[in-house]
């Protein structure tokens, strides 16, 4: 209890700091939001009127905590380019609310995919012991660490989409219309962002047990008769898994963030373009809102890691 | 698979067995026998092949190990033969059921990830059909067989929760629940307290007695193998070059090996001439009250020195509470004198040489040296040099210390090297060694090299924590010999730690004896020893006597 406390309160704090960072950088970094909007053309009453419209002409601190109590109240802002209608703005919460489920089905995909392959392979690569397996895997992990993940998303593209023909490129279905549709399109960009995960962390963990495959504790397990498997799955992977489940929540984090480039590749309307786009035009309340929802998934990841490691490691939570 | 039954006297016939890594042989035509309700004793330095016969015994060598000779025969089974794979399945209805191994060290042969309780039912669950309340039962009953208290509570507890010595009662338990006709135990008892080590001999005593199985007992310690075993294998580079029974091995040993390695026990009855006795005659000279009779001043004079650790607070955080490890420690030490501190692990040998050496300050008490520099050798030869030095950077080290602390003991490259040499020398190692590094020496070698780490600087005080704990007999032997060598070379003063009564008995002057953080007996080393007053003095002195 007194543990997540103390989680939540860290939680807070780096929320608060990243989102000075990101109202600070924004202050610093060239470009302004109103030429974004009205081009270079524009009379400079008209920028004066836009500017006092959207509070810029505020102190950057009053610009700030007007923001953050407006925020803590609910209230995420309106998005300076999107708008709902011929004079009302995007509100930033429904701007993203609609991107949001894209972007989190296609890391859950990933993650999914990530482990149910990359664990047994793992395993079966530390067993096996065999130099042919070790040559194939390694250029395999060297080529998918290697290739950009923009290429790799094409690849994918072309082979899945045009050589099998399991789906059709930039066919995107909504999930509010479809949902089988919608994970169907989204296996094939989570694949992407997964082989060159699976490729790391099988590699980690096969090294992980080839470690823990030298204790003490497995020849004990062996003394007792234990079949192979039951050495393998029952004894090692357990203490193996633990420094595989740091490395996991770090994939995890950074595939939450952003899989920007594959959502590019694949046409999918997700937080990541949206990131893009937004930083480029200058649309502060929404560049914001996004970096706090990276900031809290990262965080969110890492106590549910280290809860993990909890849950695995007895010796961690008795201490 | 029962092809090959023939005429069988013995539970185990290990014929003509030879084993070898690559090409290296670790085992060479050993052949031993062991009958049914009896104990054999293997004995021998480590690197000596006892380990790896008793593995293959248990089919559970590495891959890499290869039987080039002989067999190795169960209860009139061929198990593994020479030239044939191993056969797994033929060995898992062995292994666990009808032959069982426990382990060196109790605290890395349990599995840390899981309950105790699961670890031992888990023989019942791959070779009996019970269910699971039927296991559980079966547990704690085998828990309580051999005197683990609480075994209920026990079955949901995780190793680190218990300590050395009941961890090692687990191992036995999980090594005796399906009373299996061989018991093989490598090294049990190596890893625990002198205390410790005497319980569980008696309780392998016991299981032997009670199940009448045969029973392989792997130790490097001759007197443990003879208190314990009906007949004992001496074992010197993967050959046993005698086997016989115990009485026989230690009245008329054949073999000059065997000879040497009785002669090398630290033993109160052939207590090593010249060294302590001379020094003995010498330290009578200081008076017991401490002052120096003579009136030579001491080096060091530790007077009511009470050592705490803090303790992760539970309260609020800013309210520090510390623990007493050691109460009420008071002692002189005189130039060229050895004093030895004996107690179990946990008593605060440890950290009473640390707060000497200024390395806890959370201290109440006095500390006065009249030394410069002491210096200390550890216990572990393996961790505690510099991996990526070389031998001689290592010896040059506290003299650079040294010279940057004080600038009249500032030396130059080549004076620096010139005293390498001469210490590298004096431990007993050749000019070659200066650009070796740690992983090329054996345990003995570094050791050799911590203690020329320790005297390079000429110090006045030397405190040697354990330093021969982690080594076998033999070296043991010659590590002890060179350390009282050189102290009487260069006339340190040597703070001896040890939980080996035996061993600092052929150290030192004077001795303390050290119980839950309290010296409670102090006084010369014969005087000790033939008139111990206290209980627990008492106890150790008998625990460990060897005859």
């Amino acid at each position: 209890m007194r543990y997540l406390v103390k989680k939540l309160f860290t939680l807070i704090m780096t929320l608060f700091v990243v989102s000075v960072a990101a109202f600070l950088a924004f202050q610093i970094i060239p470009g302004d939001v109103v030429d974004s909007i009205l081009g270079t053309e524009a009379t400079p009453e008209r920028e004066e009127q836009l500017r006092e419209e959207l509070g810029l002409n505020d102190p950057p601190t009053v610009r700030y905590v007007n923001w953050m109590t407006d925020v803590l109240h609910g209230d995420l802002g309106k998005s300076y380019r999107y708008s709902k209608s011929m004079n009302e703005m995007m509100p930033v919460a429904e701007l993203i609310g609609d991107k949001l489920p894209v972007t989190l089905w296609l890391s859950f995909l990933s993650i999914l995919i990530i482990v149910v392959i990359s664990i047994p392979l793992g395993v079966f690569w530390a067993k096996s012991r065999s130099h042919v397996l070790d040559a194939v895997m390694s250029v395999l992990t060297q080529f998918s660490m290697a290739v950009p993940s923009f290429f790799l998303g094409i690849l994918v593209t072309y082979f899945f989409g045009m050589v099998l023909r399991w789906f059709i490129p930039g066919s995107y279905v909504s999930y509010e219309k479809d949902f089988a549709g919608f994970i169907g399109y989204l296996i094939f960009p989570a694949i992407s962002v997964a082989i060159p995960k699976i490729a790391m962390t099988a590699r980690f963990l096969r090294n992980s047990m080839l470690t823990e495959m030298s204790a003490d504790y497995v020849l004990t397990a062996r003394s007792k008769g234990c079949t192979e498997r039951r050495v393998m799955y029952g004894h090692v992977l357990r203490n193996a898994l633990m420094p595989v489940v740091t490395f996991l929540g770090m994939i995890i984090a950074e595939i939450v963030a952003g899989s920007i480039v594959v959502e590019q590749v694949f046409a999918l309307p997700g937080v990541g373009r949206l990131l893009i786009s937004s930083i480029s035009t200058r649309d502060f309340p929404v560049v914001e809102i996004l970096v706090l929802y990276i900031t809290s998934v990262v965080i969110v990841v890492y106590v549910l890691v280290d809860l993990l490691y909890r849950l695995i490691d007895p010796r961690i939570s008795h201490k | 698979m029962n092809d090959k039954v023939f005429v069988q006297k013995s539970m185990i016939q290990i014929e003509d067995l030879s084993v070898s890594f690559g090409s290296t042989d670790a085992v060479k035509n050993v052949s031993l026998e062991i009958a049914k309700g009896e104990i054999l004793g293997m004995v021998g330095e480590s690197g000596s092949g006892k380990s790896v016969t008793a593995l293959t015994l248990m089919g559970l060598t590495a891959e890499s190990a290869k039987i080039t000779s002989g067999r190795v025969c169960f209860d009139g089974v061929t198990l593994a033969e020479a030239g044939k794979p191993r056969d797994r399945a033929l060995y898992r209805e062995y292994q666990g059921s009808r032959m069982s191994m426990v382990f060196q060290e109790p605290m890395t042969s349990l599995n840390p990830t899981q309950k105790v309780g699961s670890q031992v039912e888990e023989m019942l669950k791959l070779h009996t059909t019970l269910d699971r309340n039927e296991r559980r039962d079966r547990v704690a009953e085998s828990f309580a067989a051999v005197g683990l208290k609480d075994p209920k509570l026990l079955l949901d507890q995780y190793p680190h929760q218990l300590s050395g010595g009941m961890r090692q009662r687990v191992m036995i338990a999980m090594a005796v629940i399906l009373h299996p006709d061989l018991i093989v135990a490598d090294e049990p008892t190596t890893a625990l307290d002198v205390t410790i080590q005497n319980q569980i001999i008696s309780l392998l005593r016991e299981i032997n007695r009670r199940e009448n199985n045969a029973m392989l007992f792997i130790t490097h310690d001759l007197n443990l193998a003879r208190r314990l075993c009906h007949r004992i294998a001496v074992m010197k580079d993967g050959r046993v070059v005698e086997c016989a029974g115990t009485e026989e091995i230690f009245g008329a040993p054949k073999e000059e090996y065997t000879r040497s390695l009785i002669r090398a026990v630290p033993s109160r009855v052939n207590a090593v001439p010249g060294g302590r006795k001379e020094a003995q005659s010498r330290g009578a000279v200081y008076g017991a009250d401490g002052a120096g009779a003579d009136g030579r001043q001491p080096v060091l004079e530790v007077h009511d020195l009470h050592v705490y650790y803090p303790e992760s607070a539970k309260g609020f955080p800013g309210r520090k509470q510390r623990k007493c490890v050691v109460s009420g420690a008071d002692f002189v030490l005189y130039p060229g004198e050895v004093l030895g501190l004996v107690g179990e692990s946990g008593c605060g040998k440890s950290s009473l040489s640390k707060a000497i050496l200024g390395m806890n300050r959370e201290i109440k008490g006095t500390v006065k040296h009249h030394s410069t520099r002491p210096q200390m050798v550890f216990q572990d030869p393996y961790s505690s040099l510099n991996p990526s030095k070389t031998v001689g950077w290592l010896l040059m080290e506290p003299l650079r210390a040294a010279g940057a602390l004080d600038k009249n003991l500032l030396m130059s490259g080549q004076e620096m090297e010139e005293r390498a040499r001469e210490m590298l020398a004096r431990v007993g190692l050749d000019e070659r060694y200066m650009s070796r590094r740690p992983s090329q020496l054996s345990g003995g070698q570094r050791q050799r090299v911590s203690i020329g780490q320790a005297l390079i600087t000429r110090p006045g005080l030397v405190i040697a924590d354990e330093p021969v704990s982690a080594l076998d007999v033999t070296l043991q032997a010659q590590i002890l010999d060179l350390m009282r060598r050189l102290q009487r070379e260069m006339q340190a003063a040597y703070l001896f730690i040890s939980h080996d009564i035996n061993v600092v008995y052929c150290m030192s002057d004077r001795i303390m004896v050290m119980k839950d953080g309290k010296i409670i007996e102090q006084g010369e080393t014969e005087e000790v020893f033939a008139n111990p007053k206290e209980e627990y003095t008492k106890a150790l002195l008998k625990e460990s006597y060897t005859g």
